[in-house]
């Protein structure tokens, strides 16, 4: 039985390192993009659409006549939302498959692990959806050099809704209702903060609450006080329905702002009237005319009922970051690659791409903001896009 | 003054639930000298019940409110017979009434977690415009009506400890549940009626609540708070468990607004705890055993 074993074993060593040798030949002809990400397990929405897409533009863009004049090929793994799978599958994207760049993951905590394996071999990855700051800057505050990403960071939503207050609703005062133990609403309200004192406005009530309360009604009757014009709620939808209705209970009619943590069905539902006319920055709308030419490409490509997730767009704009990068170095060399990517500038799906090289996150980059209807018949709010927008200072 | 006036409507307003809710506790520990924690489920229940009587069958907001008082006073005698009365019987030490009472609670939570799921529910609209005005006051109707199903339910609970043979019993029971039985009061009703006039109480308080603010499976960590203000006002009392969630209630108010939010509970538990210390059978029990 062991020797049985022992000989299979070597041929499984022979045949992968004949595999490893053809596959070094064959980087001649085709540039090999590199996709980690989930078709299994808890993301494989999201991870599923994102490959597709990713698998479709290339596609199209052979079909264009490639790159560089050569072909392009997808080489994808399914790490399944784990931490190892994702740093074995990034070792063999870079030392096997010769990739001139990674794209994915769509979760942070994988784009995390990644980061390292990134390093060490000087190849550049570009996260999705990886919104936690730790992605590209790490615990020590040093850059994660090889570490890119085409979404904002949590708290930029915080400058985007201050600049969308104080220089385009002309707002002078505001309030800010935060829960005081959680990170997303600490950096949304730090954010906003700084802009929208730099900018002339002024904070005039700044109160918390504790994870998991319902009644606001303390809080809001100072704020009802302060009188301000705006109500920043940096929150999630329970809270932000229970704290919308207890504001218009009291008799406070100051706009609400939040950000990418309202969206969901419930939020209609429960917010109902008292959300009507409040804005929230997020990351893109559906309904941005511009993000429909691709929509209708994929449904086109997968079918009417596959469905289009934010990771189409993320994935559509890392992808051609990824290619102009490429295009610059003129070489699918991942290093020259990775060099080259703080140096173009991308007119993504999702807003305009442009690498910073301090951070590594796209630089003042477009959201999407939208305002809240309210529909009378049904008794549900929905979020309308308004237009995309960047903070103007 | 204004902002002091309305300040203290919301403290009235969050005690009020708050006593609704711990009467329940005061009640079951007045007789078997235990923490039910399973009322907080209860209370959950109701929000629910009243929830699907409402949008389901659909009834008025009264019909629905007899629907989830009926209902969880049916749980709560359930949730006694298959949890608590084998141990009663069996005498069992107080200790192993309170991991029953979380068992079932836990069990409960869960029940509803799987079959309805953890999404938060919201009742439909009861009045067009829920609060009103006077001078820079604003008032909700749902708080006064809340306050008033508080003190009815809470004055005919009076009435039938004070006046009736049962409520005598009760409170016999309460004093010494041996004793009683010597008296040839039948302590296992008295138990269930006990549990009845809980589980009524906890539906009301549930379907207020869900209809104030939202139902999910997870309210009864709210009522957490409504047990220490039972503890606060002397376990065993209900004056003491109302009394102690109206301060509770402006306490928690007055510190939010005027020291700052993130020191509320901090002020609200350092209350607590400089009462116990000072005086450890809270502010009007009677019982100085352990309270837990």
């Amino acid at each position: 039985m062991k020797k049985i074993l022992a000989v299979l074993l070597v041929f499984v060593m022979v045949f992968s390192m004949a595999a490893c040798g053809g596959g070094g030949e064959e980087g001649e002809g085709t540039i090999k993009i590199g996709w980690v990400g989930s078709i299994t397990g808890d993301q494989a929405v999201f991870g599923t659409c994102e490959s597709n897409t990713i698998k479709m533009l290339i596609d199209q863009k052979n079909a264009e006549g490639g790159l560089l004049g050569r072909q392009l090929e997808f080489v994808g793994y399914d790490v399944k939302g784990d931490v190892n799978e994702t740093i074995n599958a990034t070792k063999r994207l870079v030392s096997q498959d010769k990739v001139a760049g990674i794209i994915g993951p769509n979760a942070s905590n994988l784009a995390i692990a990644m980061a390292g394996v990134l390093t060490e071999t000087k190849t550049a990855g570009i996260a999705t959806v990886a919104t936690n700051t730790k992605v590209t800057i790490n615990d020590n505050g040093e850059l994660n050099p090889y570490s890119y990403r085409v979404c904002f960071i949590d708290p930029y939503q915080g400058s985007v809704a201050a600049s969308w207050a104080v220089d385009e609703l002309g707002y002078d005062t505001a309030a800010i209702l935060y829960d005081i133990s959680s990170d997303y609403a600490q950096g949304f309200r730090q954010y906003f903060v700084e802009y929208f004192e730099a900018n002339g406005g002024k904070i005039v009530a700044d109160e918390s609450h504790n994870s998991g309360d319902t009644d606001f009604r303390a809080q809001l009757t100072n704020i009802k006080e302060a009188n301000p014009d705006c109500i920043l709620i940096p929150g999630f939808y329970k809270e932000v329905a229970l704290m919308a209705k207890q504001a218009r209970d009291l008799g406070i009619n100051a706009t609400l702002i939040g950000g990418d943590g309202w969206q969901s069905e419930t939020l209609n539902e429960m917010g109902g009237k008292a959300i009507e006319g409040s804005y929230v920055v997020n990351h893109l709308d559906d309904n941005d005319p511009a993000v429909q030419p691709l929509k209708e490409l994929y449904k086109a490509t997968y079918g009417e009922d596959a469905t289009v997730e934010l990771n189409a767009y993320m994935g559509h704009d890392a992808f051609e970051l990824l290619c102009a990068a490429i295009e610059k170095a003129g070489t699918d060399d991942p290093e020259a690659v990775a060099a080259a990517m703080t140096e173009v500038t991308v007119e993504g799906l999702t807003g305009t791409i442009k690498m910073s090289p301090e951070d590594h996150n796209p630089d003042g980059k477009e959201a999407a903001i939208q305002m809240y209807e309210y529909d009378e018949a049904t008794g549900l709010a929905a979020p309308v896009f308004v237009k995309k927008y960047s903070p103007a200072n | 003054m204004s902002v002091f006036l309305q300040q203290l409507i919301n403290g009235l307003s969050l005690g009020s639930i708050y006593a609704l809710m711990a009467v329940g506790y005061s009640l079951v520990y007045s007789i078997l000298n235990f923490s039910n924690f399973a009322h907080g489920s209860v209370i959950m229940l109701g929000a629910y019940f009243g929830f699907f009587a409402m949008t389901l069958l659909p009834l008025p907001f009264v019909g629905a409110l007899v629907i989830a008082a009926l209902g969880c006073g049916i749980v709560a005698i359930i949730v006694e017979r298959v949890a608590y009365k084998p141990l009663r019987k069996r005498n069992a030490p107080g200790l192993y009434f309170i991991i029953a009472a979380m068992g079932g609670s836990i069990f409960l939570e869960n029940l509803v977690i799987a079959t309805i799921g953890p999404t938060f529910k919201t009742y439909p609209e009861i009045f067009k415009s829920t609060a009103f005005t006077i001078g820079s006051v604003s008032i909700n109707k749902l708080d006064l009506i809340m306050f008033l199903i508080a003190s009815v339910s809470l004055l005919i609970l009076v009435f039938i400890l004070e006046k009736t043979k049962i409520g005598l019993a009760i409170r016999a029971s309460s004093y010494s549940s041996r004793g009683a039985t010597l008296m040839g009061v039948n302590v296992d009703r008295v138990v269930l009626v006990i549990f009845l006039i809980g589980g009524v109480l906890a539906g009301l308080a549930g379907m207020m609540f869900g209809i104030r603010f939202t139902v999910y499976p997870t309210i009864g960590v709210i009522t957490n708070k409504s047990f220490i203000a039972a503890v606060f006002g002397g376990l065993g009392s209900l004056p003491g468990a109302v009394i102690g969630s109206v301060i509770l209630g402006l306490v928690e108010t007055f510190a939010a607004g005027y020291v700052a939010s993130n020191w509320r509970d901090f002020i609200a538990f350092a209350l607590l705890i400089f009462v116990l210390v000072i005086k450890p059978s809270g502010l009007m029990g009677k019982i100085t055993e352990d309270k837990a």
